[in-house]
């Protein structure tokens, strides 16, 4: 009889609690979105799988000794996990339409306003009960803004491990949602003249440059921002295994199976954090909707930006591409494609919309790299 | 107001003017960096063999009349091939 009762005390059903019960239903909902609605599903899957290992009760997987709990230790505590990403984005991302027209660099930096407007946000937050946000918290809160997963993680791993679940699935949930919070944003700002300019062709660009390329932004970052320099480095290490042409193996290593692993590991290490304690209040709430106006926002302040650069250069620069600024590799860009497409049937902006949209990249990294430098201490 | 959250919207205010701050001076930095490379490249570079998009672009376009001759020719010698490996 007494081994029966130790038996029924350590099943789930006599340990579960409603808080657990409800994030099962959370991990859940998040695999559903990857599978039946295809949000982001290289991550979302593995992070609602994480969240349903990490609440099951008693196994404890997301504990100090279990499973995922190790994981995250070795790959997030460190920061080692996004890094890797980075490292195959970067061997994953051609840079020339940047290096052909270096100015859409400008539309990356207007974009990362969004960072920082959103910053003040979660701050001001703060005046409602049930918030409580110091400075770091609201730093990695705004990186959401910055549209960019690894990035995000990064910095909420070194600021704010305690909202990084939350702040993890704002950030790729609305990555997801690109296409639905762009696009109104992007012709509420814009005349039907603006969304038609066609642009002139990318003029085609050297190895050589493509080459040099990540030792400039390098350079820089060791000379101007040192502590963005672990996000930029292997961005640009990455970029150099591709564009360099000797090392194919390693490049093809870095876009495929380094990625590949260490996505798997960092969903279920999100995961982890997706426990009811820390996911379960108004804080979370509050994020979520700080994500979304992150978004919107570092999407305008691109417009607005592409703007002015179409007045500056007489018409030659359609506002759209932005928009594009705020990174969400490769989707923004695709999304200006579309929108310049709807009004114009045979204006591509593709190509053109990836030199912001890369340049979001590096821009982010840089926001990162200063919120580090200024918040982290 | 709470004047402790009146003080870190004043702090926040900071972060926002000298984040943006450096994230534009680096991102302008850059630009100029890039400009002077490739104008450096283009001036002292090696003759760059012509890019991929060049090539692509001219393989398709020249005189059609020539390549459908010589394309009717390969799939004409393709199918035979094929007809010859299966006939029963």
């Amino acid at each position: 009889m007494e081994a029966l009762l130790t038996l029924w005390q350590s099943t789930g059903i006599a340990n579960v609690t409603w808080r657990e019960l409800l994030m099962l239903f959370v991990g859940l909902g998040l695999i559903y979105l990857a599978i039946a609605k295809r949000f982001e599903p290289l991550l979302l899957l593995p992070i609602g799988f994480g969240a349903i290992l990490s609440n099951i009760p008693v196994a404890g997987m997301a504990g100090p000794d279990g499973m995922i709990g190790m994981i995250y230790h070795v790959g997030v505590e460190t920061g080692i996990f996004p890094l890797l990403i980075f490292l195959g984005v970067g061997a994953l991302t051609d840079f020339s339409a940047l290096i052909a027209r270096p100015s859409t660099l400008l539309l990356g930096a207007a974009a990362q306003f969004g960072i920082f407007a959103t910053l003040i946000g979660a701050l001001a937050l703060n005046l409602l009960p049930g918030f409580d946000f110091s400075l770091a918290d609201a730093a990695a809160i705004g990186i959401i803004g910055g549209a960019d997963g690894p990035t995000a993680i990064f910095l909420a791993s070194r600021l704010a491990p305690d909202l990084l679940g939350a702040i993890a699935v704002a950030a790729y949930s609305y990555m997801a949602l690109v296409p639905i919070i762009q696009p109104p944003i992007m012709r509420a700002l814009t005349t039907k003249a603006e969304r038609s300019v066609v642009m002139e062709q990318l003029r085609p660009v050297s190895r050589l440059e493509r080459i040099l390329f990540p030792f400039a932004v390098l350079f820089l970052c060791a000379l101007l921002l040192p502590s963005a320099a672990p996000l930029i480095g292997m961005l640009t290490l990455g970029n150099l295994l591709r564009e360099s042409g000797v090392v194919e193996r390693l490049s093809r290593a870095a876009q495929n199976e380094i990625i590949n692993v260490v996505t798997i590991l960092l969903g279920l290490a999100i995961g982890s954090k997706l426990s009811g304690e820390l996911f379960l209040t108004t804080q979370t709430l509050g994020i979520l909707v700080l994500g979304a106006v992150a978004f919107s926002i570092g999407t305008a302040a691109g417009v607005i930006m592409g703007k002015i650069m179409c007045r500056l250069s007489g018409g030659k620069v359609n506002p759209l591409i932005g928009a594009a600024g705020v990174s969400a590799v490769p989707m923004a860009a695709r999304v200006v494609n579309k929108v310049g497409l709807s009004e114009n049937h045979h204006n591509f902006l593709l190509m053109h919309a990836m030199g912001p949209n890369v340049a979001g990249v590096i821009g982010s990294a840089v926001a990162a790299g200063v919120l580090l430098a200024l918040v982290g201490t | 107001m709470d004047t402790a959250v009146a003080d870190l919207l004043i702090e926040g205010l900071w972060l926002m003017a000298i984040g943006l701050g450096i994230v534009f001076t680096f991102l302008v930095t850059l630009v100029g960096l890039l400009m002077l490379m490739s104008k450096a490249v283009a001036r002292w570079g090696p003759e760059d063999a012509p890019p991929a998009t060049g090539v692509a672009a001219h393989s398709i376009a020249p005189s059609p009349a020539a390549d459908g001759d010589r394309l009717v020719a390969v799939v004409g010698a393709a199918i035979q091939a094929y007809r010859r490996r299966h006939r029963p």
